[in-house]
């Protein structure tokens, strides 16, 4: 992959995170059970990132989501709550990414992304209100998140072993 | 189904359940605090900013009692208590994430209206607390 073209891919993955992150907010979440809830759709993109891109660009992928996501229609508090869950979870997907193909498949990757990113937006809710009880609320947001993160794993999957010029690129990465 | 099982391997189970125990965490720790503490007495908690608003026992209220919380001219929550359970019946906050959240009258369950920095905390009343009651 030449330098330009991963440049292309960069922004490429980032501007479908953003566009994938505003469409989510127009969707009313159904379950009135779990205020806050969300799909998490963008994660695929995070996904397909880790799975393709070397660290330094994976995270510039996130980076560059979370920036634009936040200009696009949120708040300063709504960038700090997702900044802090997309940094945890980011770091969480790449450690259990670490683990090895072998024993770990892209539905481990984004439900650890899925539940860290609402650990990390709790704990800046609850840093903010000054009262740790908050955090009580884990349980149901973190059972939405598996069960997201399940779903989004096998899309991601189903993204990555069937987009034929993905493995082009992959291949010329791995010429370099 | 069938695409599931065939991504899935046995190191994506261990994760799952490994995360849901950490899920349950902060409740182990929290039923540890609650079971040091004998006193069955609920009362409800209001604070806006970090700063207490309103305390309302609830253990043994009767009724219905409506009231708004406004720190701020144009963010106020309209607060419901119905015997021993506190809602916010509404509020004219952005998300409505606290309108949601329903009734709460067990200790330790909260409802937070992040962009009004307003918490409703049930907790049970220690003899110790300081009476100060400040009403807005």
């Amino acid at each position: 992959m030449t330098k330009n073209q991963r440049l292309v891919y960069i922004a490429l993955l980032a501007a479908q995170a953003v566009i994938i992150s505003l469409l989510e907010r127009a969707i009313p979440f159904p379950f009135a059970i779990a205020p806050g809830a969300k799909l998490g759709l963008a994660n695929i993109i995070t996904c397909m990132a880790l799975y393709t891109l070397p660290l330094k660009d994976a995270g510039k992928v996130v980076a560059i989501r979370l920036v634009l996501a936040t200009l696009l229609g949120g708040t300063i508090s709504t960038f700090m709550y997702s900044a802090a869950g997309a940094v945890l979870s980011f770091f969480g997907m790449l450690a259990v990414k670490k683990l090895g193909a072998s024993r770990i498949s892209l539905i481990g990757v984004s439900t650890t992304g899925a539940v860290l990113h609402n650990i990390g937006q709790l704990t800046v809710a609850s840093w903010i209100a000054q009262t740790w009880t908050v955090l009580l609320y884990l349980p149901v947001l973190a059972f939405i998140g598996i069960l997201s993160g399940i779903a989004i794993g096998v899309a991601a999957n189903y993204l990555l072993t069937h987009i034929e010029k993905l493995n082009y690129y992959m291949a010329l990465r791995e010429l370099r | 189904m069938k695409a599931f099982l065939r991504v899935l391997k046995t190191g994506d189970l261990v994760i799952i359940t490994v995360l849901i125990s950490v899920s349950f965490l902060p409740f182990a720790v929290f039923y540890m605090q609650q079971s040091q503490n004998t006193n069955t007495d609920h009362e409800a908690v209001i604070s806006v900013d970090n700063e207490e608003v309103k305390h309302i026992t609830l253990t043994e209220h009767e009724g219905t009692d409506v009231f708004d919380i406004s720190k701020f001219e144009d963010e106020i929550n309209t607060i419901e208590v119905v015997d021993g359970r506190i809602r916010i019946k509404s509020a004219t906050c952005p998300d409505q994430v606290c309108v949601r959240t329903g009734y709460i009258s067990e200790p330790g369950e909260t409802i937070v209206c992040l962009p009004h920095k307003l918490i409703v905390e049930v907790h049970t009343t220690n003899e110790d607390t300081e009476a100060d009651i400040i009403s807005s």
